[in-house]
């Protein structure tokens, strides 16, 4: 169904000129990778602290907001280059087993984290059971993590 | 030819050198979860040298920071730097011939380096600066020069798949 969408896709200017470069392709992952990072960075820091962990002298909230804008920023640059490599490989990644689990958990792990992660994240110290917390926290972990190894799987085994 | 050439050599023949290379699991395995201890390292040092470099984390101490997060990051650097080995290990002439590498080995030593410097000279007066949003210059060259040099690592360490300059 989504076939002649992929199609267009690595159709497009955009599609052509990146696979023409020699670089372009390698450098759009270089800075995938970095904001990766920071984006990973940004997200662990609140993970670590909501399983009572890493910043514990700070509450949670604090925390949260803190992080929240490098972990927007990060969310923004891995969108921006990511866009690109699923332009100019739509095909491969169309076929990409790993590529579709990815998105699948991506986006639950994406709505968890403004929904339920958030909720838990932002609420008043005191307010949420050190077991509820320490959950949200191992949750939101396991999803990312999923999402980045299902990631690197793409191009390693597709 | 150098000692260190000579040294890649030999351990390209090391039997369980050989064994690394020729398996299908151990390279994407290993490079997995290189990925994935990075961003456990690389997240948590970001975090922190945001705080040193006054634009993140401004609510909380610089050495709460530094303090807390620094187990996590010893063991992701951990992580790292044993899969890291390991794949290096496995290929040793891949690497070897790939530049790509050696500018990440360099901004890895530069780092180190910048760290040690920071803690054994600005890190001593953080008592007059821990809580202040406006931190000392030096606390500051010290934030940027290891967010440059850790993006240059993360950067050249994906590119190092590419062989634009391989001598063969």
């Amino acid at each position: 169904m989504l076939l002649p969408f992929f199609t267009w896709l690595g159709n497009t200017t955009i599609a052509v000129t990146i696979r023409d470069s020699v670089w372009i392709y390698a450098l759009d992952q270089a800075l995938h990778l970095l904001c990766l990072a920071i984006f990973a960075g940004a997200v662990l820091i609140v993970d670590l602290r909501l399983l009572g962990r890493g910043m514990r002298d700070r509450p949670v909230s604090q925390v949260t907001r803190d992080a929240q804008p490098w972990m927007v920023w990060g969310l923004i640059g891995l969108t921006a280059t990511g866009i690109p490599q699923l332009m100019s490989n739509s095909i491969k990644e169309y076929y990409s087993g790993y590529f579709w689990v990815k998105m699948g958990i991506l986006l639950v792990a994406f709505i968890y984290m403004f929904s339920i992660r958030n909720r838990v994240a932002m609420a008043d110290e005191g307010r949420v059971a050190p077991i509820r917390s320490k959950l949200v926290g191992f949750v939101s972990i396991v999803l990312w993590a999923g999402v980045a190894i299902t990631a690197r799987l793409i191009g390693l085994l597709s | 030819m150098t000692p260190l050439r000579s040294l890649f050599e030999w351990v390209d023949k090391f039997p369980t050198s050989i064994a690394i290379r020729e398996g299908a699991v151990a390279f994407p395995l290993l490079l997995t979860i290189h990925v994935v201890s990075m961003c456990l390292f690389a997240g948590l040092v970001i975090m922190m040298d945001l705080r040193l470099l006054g634009v993140g984390n401004l609510r909380t101490p610089f050495s709460q920071v530094q303090r807390r997060l620094f187990p996590w990051q010893l063991a992701g650097i951990t992580m790292n730097a044993i899969t890291g080995l390991i794949l290096v290990y496995g290929q040793p002439m891949r690497y070897y011939s790939n530049i790509f590498f050696w500018v990440k080995t360099i901004m890895m030593i530069l780092a180190g380096a910048n760290m040690m410097a920071f803690h054994n000279s600005t890190y001593h007066s953080i008592a007059k600066w821990d809580s202040a949003a406006t931190l000392p210059f030096w606390a500051k060259m010290a934030a940027v020069v290891s967010l440059v040099l850790w993006a240059g690592v993360i950067m050249s360490g994906r590119l190092i798949a590419y062989n634009w300059f391989n001598p063969v």
